[in-house]
């Protein structure tokens, strides 16, 4: 290629601007869903949810591939957890089949999931909940929702000190792969995106793949204070 | 199913001969959940477009799975603002049922859904012990710890978490679909011999097992594993099918529908 190379620092970089615009949406829906105040009819907040995520949903080429907000029992006077979630357009898929609208995520219809006692010691909504920060989950097979390959990204929402829910949004490995591929791609050293427990999430590196735990010893560069980083050079350490 | 979800000509062509079978798979799906207790006498089923999103079948297909278990008499449908379906109060013949399925399905059946399911879940072992993170290691233990393995219902449910659990381990969107699609099929009878306590008792011993041998990275371990719980599930099996053919019942004491 005639062109300048990347570096790995702009492909970290890329990585922390697509996460932040994601968490920039966040917290804007946080700031609306902590409005509407505790005891709310589940109707009204999944009418207010909707009109939030559903248009990061639409949008041409969306990141998102499903969102929304995970309210605690008592914000909805309910006894259980209360999903208030919306997932894309899907192409295809076995489960859902293919949809052309946002559809509302119906835990009820997922019998196989009964064996998950409390969701709320799930990741996505257990850490939030214990550090009281955003929280990137994953990448990991999500089988609640889409049976996808996903991150899914949360933030806390507090009423008066004391935290309703989570407002999320999943985003799926693949799309992401189609957005920073080329920039990986670019650069004159095979490079390769892991998280915080070395899974690979993106490589351009064959024998590195995705979904494999790499640790790595050489150079690596931080994706700004996300739980990412990139790897320069990657080389799996051979199994003992 | 992923032939039937591919848009296009062949999907069209075999459309009609798909759903006439799969109306008889959402009986036996209903069937199963009612004769194992999963649905409990007079409980509501869900509305038909509900069940229909469930099966991700046509609602007409859901309809005449309805009809096929009106007419055996283990639902009742009542009509007005509080009708719907139910599951029949009259405790019928669960047990008879249940020995009807296996008594249909061949030796040479029920031996393929335990060969089949054990492939895939060895596999998912197999790979599992190479992409296990300590995190999820620790997480997966948490979770057995606190999984209740003494009545039959729970344990069914709790095996079934277990091995989707392990396909969620192996990072593979692929192998978490075909889990939870094996598990509908056939999830029902595979796990059939969890009403038998000593049973129970083995293949959550099996279980807690597994997760050392998934944090060491011990996958020959892990795979062994998990194959010995569902070749012990599979033998029950074929056991019951003796008995059943050689005119006795499923065995009393072993099936105690806790």
């Amino acid at each position: 290629m005639a062109k300048h190379s990347t570096t790995a620092e702009q492909c970290a970089g890329a990585v922390s601007t697509l996460f932040d615009s994601v968490f920039h949406d966040l917290e804007s829906w946080r700031d609306e869903i902590a409005l509407i105040g505790p005891k709310t009819r589940s109707a009204d907040l999944d009418a207010l949810v909707q009109t939030l995520v559903v248009p990061s949903l639409t949008r041409h080429n969306p990141t998102l591939l499903g969102a929304g907000f995970i309210a605690a029992p008592e914000f909805v006077r309910g006894r259980d957890v209360h999903f208030s979630w919306w997932i894309g357009p899907l192409e295809s898929n076995p489960l859902l089949g293919i949809t052309t609208v946002p559809t509302r995520l119906d835990l009820g219809a997922r019998i196989y999931t009964e064996y998950l006692r409390d969701v709320r010691k799930l990741e996505w909504y257990s850490i939030p909940e214990s550090t009281q920060q955003r929280h990137v989950t994953g990448p990991y097979v999500d089988h609640l929702c889409t049976c996808d390959y996903l991150f899914t990204v949360t933030i806390p929402v507090r009423v008066d000190e004391q935290m309703v829910g989570v407002v999320g949004a999943d985003i799926s490995v693949r799309r992401l792969e189609t957005a920073l591929l080329p920039l990986f791609l670019g650069a004159d050293r095979p490079l390769a995106l892991v998280n915080i427990v070395d899974r690979v999430v993106i490589s351009t590196e064959p024998t590195v793949q995705v979904g494999q735990l790499a640790p790595h010893s050489g150079t690596t560069v931080a994706c700004s204070d996300l739980p990412f980083r990139v790897l320069v050079a990657p080389a799996l350490a051979p199994r003992v | 199913m992923d032939v039937h979800k591919r848009p296009g000509a062949r999907e069209a062509i075999f459309a009609q001969l798909n759903d006439t079978g799969r109306a008889e798979q959402v009986a036996q799906r209903l069937t199963d959940a009612i004769i194992l207790g999963v649905l409990s006498p007079r409980e509501r089923l869900p509305s038909e477009p509900q069940l229909a999103r469930h099966f991700g079948v046509a609602l007409i297909t859901v309809r005449e799975g309805l009809v096929i278990l009106r007419d055996t008499g283990l639902i009742e449908t009542r009509r007005g603002r509080e009708g719907g379906s139910f599951v029949s109060a009259v405790n019928t013949p669960h047990q008879a049922l249940l020995e009807n399925r296996l008594h249909k399905l061949a030796q040479v059946e029920l031996s393929d859904i335990a060969v089949y399911f054990s492939v895939i879940v060895e596999g998912c072992a197999t790979r599992a012990a190479r992409y296990t993170s300590p995190v999820d290691a620790e997480r997966l233990a948490e979770w057995l710890h606190q999984a209740n393995f003494t009545t039959t219902a729970s344990a069914r449910s709790n095996a079934g978490g277990f091995f989707l659990e392990l396909a969620v381990l192996t990072q593979s969107a692929r192998l978490v679909r075909e889990q939870i699609r094996v598990q509908a099929e056939f999830g029902s009878l595979l796990f059939l011999g969890l009403a038998d306590a000593a049973l129970r008792e083995r293949v959550a011993g099996g279980f807690r097992a597994v997760v050392p041998a998934l944090s060491a990275g011990d996958d020959a371990l892990a795979r062994g594993l998990v194959g010995d719980q569902v070749e012990a599930l599979g033998q029950w099996l074929l056991s019951a099918k003796i008995r059943v053919e050689r005119g006795g019942n499923l065995d009393g004491e072993a099936l105690d529908n806790g």
